[in-house]
């Protein structure tokens, strides 16, 4: 049930763009005139074949035509919801494309949220599919509508042009009272819009917030709550829909109204009891042909009325959606080039504080790595290690002090990504072989980088265990591999880069003791070369670096 | 409540009967009403050209005056049945949901918490409106079949006053019509479960994509990540596009019906005169078109009976109630696992350790949101696993993670721990170090927090939370990180006003934490570590 409330210009705006000169949109429309027209041979047919009756006539050739239109009605209308399909299909794909780019390349001030009405999933999926409707159904059924009335009454005024001026006449009452009742449906569903909003979000939101009701066994209080509120929003629904039906009523209405009209002035006619003198007189077929078509004059508007939830929807969609994509960044001018030594870093007095938060998560930090030397920061978990990692990667606010890379600024949109390799706890694995997902560090690999960086990692084992070695494929979670061959999978792939930064966040965590020990070695022999940070709370990781940073918790 | 949904549905069903009955009235009327309409205003201009043709006298003794005013009559009852078909029926749809949704909500309340912890999700609780949505309109549309059945009654019947023949063929061509209908309704359900696999695939997906947001820009691997959403986004545009064909079907198959309809009708009653032709032919395809209604219900069905299906297998039936319950008003903790450690009542403990090393299970397992293994918990000396989910919730006051606050008043959220007055809730938000803000709030304590109301920030929404904890009253506070995103100052005063509190309440306290200031406030420290399952774990005393 849509709950129309007046919406923000930019979403009309943003949908209106969205949906711009999108290419099957007039097709489609077109076809939808041409069902009028069919409609109109259809009754041609039904209309030729009683008068062919009435003049002792065989009704058969008329027949055949007036099932050929009504195959051919089917047709156009089969034929229009698959044209707009594939239109909505061309915008939704895009529009996907665009929300997924903008969720890769949020703002660093925002903290990765986990707000689950503004989540990517529910902006790039479900959001996108509520204008599916408005570009498949709504905006060819508008401009077929503009169309498709004025070709019934060209057609209604070749056989009766009193009957065509009826139909006419009766379209500016209509327009009255369709806008009257548009206005007060608009002006009753606004009244209701914010209660309405509020208690029908209500039942979602408690079963969000299961795990809180069930620990205070509010259970049977808020299922009360519930069943009062689900009350109350089907009593202010249905007070909503008494006056937004009364619109389709009055299309409903006129559309009655034409059929009779028709049918009334045409027998009259047809009898010679006219009150009044009329310059035509009509036979059969044509009085049958004008009431056949009467109906078809308010069809397209019907249309319309009927695709005019999607309006409602898209629109509630696209402000969801242009929110999500936020301000564009200004594009990073080109950074110079990455070089292959590795940098000096230096922080000076660097502050990081997320929007929305009383507290920095990093204060007052200060250090200086020298290039091709090991860092560690140390501290337990929330003092910001992994806030810094990310910071050097364009990820995390610089609220206050200065980076420097080499003795130059950080590029705040990017840090040092292009010559930077990651090592986490979680690591990226696709579907595909293990060459595979080595090389999605570095697609340009030689067959002898890959075996270096095999080596340098320590993967040898993990590929002898394996049978296929390099094209044993691995699933989506990596099952495969144990935690220690994971991680020397991320080793492997900053091996594979030409990285020159090495940024590893808790590397052994999970790990056993043994396979700990195995893959500091690891570390301490692959990092040659590459200015590294690592961010761990572990006594003998830290004991790799050569100089230690402690993050208190107090700070 | 043990009923599966369809019990849900017949209970609300049976208290909105007489809606229902209404709504099938108007629909009735309805369908007697379009098709005569079309038929008589056919059958009156078929008449008026042969009384006209006849001459003067005999069009001045035709009888005009009744089929005229059928006419108009007709016209306003269609309008009028059309107008309250759909007001009651969606009026009985909504009330029939409203009494259900609440049903819903409890049974699943009342099922094992892995399930109703699985429903909370985001994603999940989503799709179960959009399936409650769906069984909605399905309700509404319960009507469809009386309108289609009195179409076709008045048609058929309109039609044999003109020719049996044309009768029955009105009548074949409408059962043609419905078994082509059931037919794609088949595949239409087959499509629809095939978007909704691919939807899910698709979130999968993107989901993947958004948690290793780090290394895709390391390794510069945004476009592929773009590439890959987008063929997975392909492959659910494929889907919908299958969709979308099984649902036009049903446009063409209508319209081929009418045509054959009122084609076969006419030619089949050519012999009894052309105003009986006319009316044959005309009765005949608003038959077919009385069915329109029904076809739309059909189209929707598949739809429906899925949406229909998972919420049945939400409702599993309730959990045995076990016996065991607590009885000492201050109980006792002991812990096997995953750390060993006896709680005496009114220990105030603090629970460290980096993420992801088992301290968030702990917590679940002790507010019996997951189950707890056999041996690993005893609390007053019963094993947890023996107890009721009641007895392990009443002897914890929670403070979640990520605040949890609920869609409604301060009030509201601070009345979840149960009834209180006033007096006790400012106590509460001033021990949360809260009361000024909320004094501060345009309604104070029934300021609307959510959507539309005042926002509170993290920090704020933590400390009302921390404030509902207070006010339970339970034997035990469990805190998960209450003062994460508090600043020095109001972190002073929150562990404050905690220690004021537990000074006075004798309560005794688990605080998951990492906060220096927190861990002072303690007598002893649970430190868990990142090891494998199986290591032991270390106990230190502060």
């Amino acid at each position: 049930m849509a709950h129309a409330a007046p919406l923000p210009d930019p979403a009309t705006r943003f949908l209106a763009a969205a949906t711009d000169g999108v290419r099957g949109v007039p097709v489609s429309s077109a076809l939808l005139v041409a069902d009028a027209g069919a409609a109109i041979g259809f009754a041609g047919g039904l209309a030729g074949a009683l008068q062919a009756l009435f003049t002792q006539r065989s009704p058969a050739g008329w027949l055949a035509m007036a099932l050929l239109c009504a195959v051919l009605r089917g047709l156009c209308a089969l034929l229009a919801a698959r044209v707009g399909a594939r239109c909505a299909e061309a915008v939704r794909a895009g529009m996907r494309l665009r929300v997924v780019a903008a969720a890769l390349d949020r703002p660093a001030g925002v903290r990765h949220a986990d707000d689950a009405a503004a989540s990517l999933l529910s902006v790039a999926v479900d959001e996108v599919d509520a204008i599916d409707g408005y570009v498949a159904r709504f905006l060819p059924a508008r401009r077929a509508a503009a169309i498709a009335p004025l070709l019934v009454l060209a057609a209604a005024a070749v056989a009766s042009p009193i009957s065509a001026l009826v139909l006419a006449l009766t379209f500016v009452p209509f327009v009255v009272l369709m806008a009257f009742t548009g206005m007060a449906s608009a002006a009753r569903s606004q009244r209701q819009f914010a209660a309405l909003a509020r208690l029908s979000g209500l039942f979602v939101d408690r079963l969000r917030a299961l795990p809180v009701v069930l620990a205070f066994r509010a259970e049977t209080r808020e299922t009360r709550r519930l069943a009062d509120a689900a009350a109350e929003v089907a009593r202010r629904t249905v007070a909503v829909l008494r006056v937004a039906f009364l619109s389709s009523a009055v299309l409903e209405f006129f559309s009655a109204l034409c059929v009779a009209l028709v049918a009334v002035y045409a027998g009259f006619n047809l009898l010679g009891l006219l009150p009044f003198h009329v310059p035509e007189r009509l036979n059969l077929g044509r009085a049958f042909f004008v009431l056949a078509l009467a109906p078809e004059f308010y069809a397209p508007m019907r249309r319309l009325a009927a695709a005019y939830h999607d309006r409602s929807a898209a629109l509630a969609a696209a402000a969801r959606i242009e929110a999500f994509e936020g301000v564009p960044r200004a594009p990073v001018a080109s950074s110079p080039s990455a070089g292959l030594r590795a940098p000096a870093i230096r922080f000076e007095a660097v502050a990081i504080r997320f929007e929305d938060e009383a507290r920095d998560v990093v204060a007052g930090l200060s250090f200086e790595l020298r290039p091709g030397r090991t860092l560690a920061l140390l501290g337990p978990s929330g003092s910001g290690k992994t806030s810094v990692l990310r910071l050097l990667l364009g990820m995390a606010p610089l609220s206050a002090g200065r980076v420097l890379i080499d003795g130059e600024p950080l590029d705040e949109r990017h840090g040092v990504a292009a010559r930077a390799a990651w090592v986490g706890q979680t690591t990226l694995i696709v579907p595909g072989s293990l060459r595979h997902n080595l090389l999605l560090a570095a697609p340009g690999a030689e067959a002898h980088e890959v075996a270096a960086a095999i080596a340098g990692a320590g993967l040898g084992a993990a590929l002898l265990r394996r049978a296929g070695g390099l094209e044993a494929s691995l699933d989506e979670r990596g099952g495969q591999l144990s935690g220690g061959e994971r991680r020397r999978l991320a080793l492997a792939r900053a091996l594979l880069k030409p990285s020159t930064v090495w940024l590893l966040d808790e590397p052994t965590a999970h790990l056993d003791h043994e396979a700990e020990t195995a893959l500091i070695a690891t570390i301490a022999s692959a990092r040659a070369g590459r200015t590294t940070i690592i961010a761990t709370h572990s006594e003998r990781v830290a004991a790799l670096a050569d100089v230690v940073v402690r993050l208190g918790a107090s700070s | 409540m043990n009923g599966g949904l369809d019990d849900l549905l017949a209970a609300g069903r049976a208290r909105q009967s007489r809606r229902f009955r209404h709504a099938s009235t108007c629909a009735v009327v309805l369908g007697f009403a379009a098709v005569s309409l079309l038929g008589v205003s056919g059958w009156f201009i078929a008449a008026s050209a042969a009384a006209g043709a006849g001459g003067v006298a005999v069009a001045a003794a035709f009888n005009y005056m009744l089929p005229s005013a059928a006419i108009r009559l007709l016209a306003i009852a269609r309008t009028a049945a059309r107008y309250g078909e759909r007001l009651i029926g969606h009026d009985a749809a909504l009330r029939t949901l409203a009494s259900v949704r609440p049903a819903l909500f409890a049974a699943i309340a009342a099922t094992t918490p892995g399930r109703a912890l699985a429903v909370a999700s985001g994603e999940a609780s989503t799709a179960l409106v959009q399936d409650v949505q769906a069984v909605e309109l399905q309700l509404a549309q319960r009507s469809a079949l009386a309108g289609a059945g009195a179409a076709a009654v008045s048609g058929v019947g309109l039609a044999a006053l003109a020719s049996g023949a044309a009768a029955l063929w009105t009548l074949a061509c409408l059962a043609g019509l419905l078994l082509a209908a059931g037919r794609l309704s088949a595949r239409a359900a087959t499509t629809a479960v095939a978007v909704r696999a691919a939807t899910g695939a698709l979130k999968a997906q993107l989901a993947f994509l958004e948690s290793s947001q780090v290394e895709l820009r390391c390794y510069a691997l945004e476009g592929w990540a773009g590439e890959t959403a987008g063929r997975c986004s392909a492959a659910l545009d494929l889907a919908q596009r299958r969709h979308a064909a099984a649902l036009a079907l049903f446009e063409f198959v209508q319209a081929g019906a009418i045509g054959l309809a009122a084609g076969g009708a006419l030619w089949l009653a050519r012999g009894a005169g052309v105003p009986l032709a006319a009316l044959a032919g005309l009765a005949a395809a608003m038959t077919i078109d009385g069915a329109a209604p029904l076809l739309r219900a059909l189209a929707h069905r598949g739809v429906a009976n899925e949406a229909r299906r998972r919420l049945d297998d939400l409702l599993t039936p309730a959990l045995p109630f076990t016996l065991a319950a607590v009885r000492a008003t201050r109980p006792e903790i002991v812990l096997s696992a995953p750390i060993a450690a006896r709680l005496a009542p009114g220990a105030r403990v603090a629970v460290t350790g980096p993420s992801g090393c088992g301290k968030t299970t702990l917590v679940e397992t002790l507010m019996g949101l997951r189950e707890a293994a056999p041996g690993a918990l005893r609390i007053d000396g019963r094993d947890a696993a023996g107890l009721c989910l009641a007895a392990l919730r009443d002897t914890f006051a929670w403070l979640p993670q990520d605040a949890s606050l609920v869609a409604g008043t301060v009030r509201d959220n601070l009345l979840l721990a149960g009834q209180a007055d006033d007096a006790a809730l400012w106590q509460a938000l001033s021990d949360a170090s809260l009361d000024q803000r909320v004094r501060e709030l345009p309604q104070g304590l029934d300021t609307w927090i959510g959507e539309d109301g005042a926002r509170l920030s993290g920090g704020e929404r933590r400390r009302l939370a921390l404030a509902r904890a207070l006010l339970r009253d339970a034997p035990w506070l469990l805190l998960d990180e209450p003062t994460a995103g508090l600043d020095d100052r109001t972190e002073s005063a929150v562990l404050r006003g905690l220690k004021a509190r537990l000074d006075v309440t004798g309560q005794g306290l688990i605080v998951v934490t990492h906060r220096v200031a927190v861990v002072a406030l303690c007598d002893r420290v649970l430190a868990f570590e990142l090891a494998p399952p199986g290591a032991a774990r270390i106990d230190r005393a502060a």
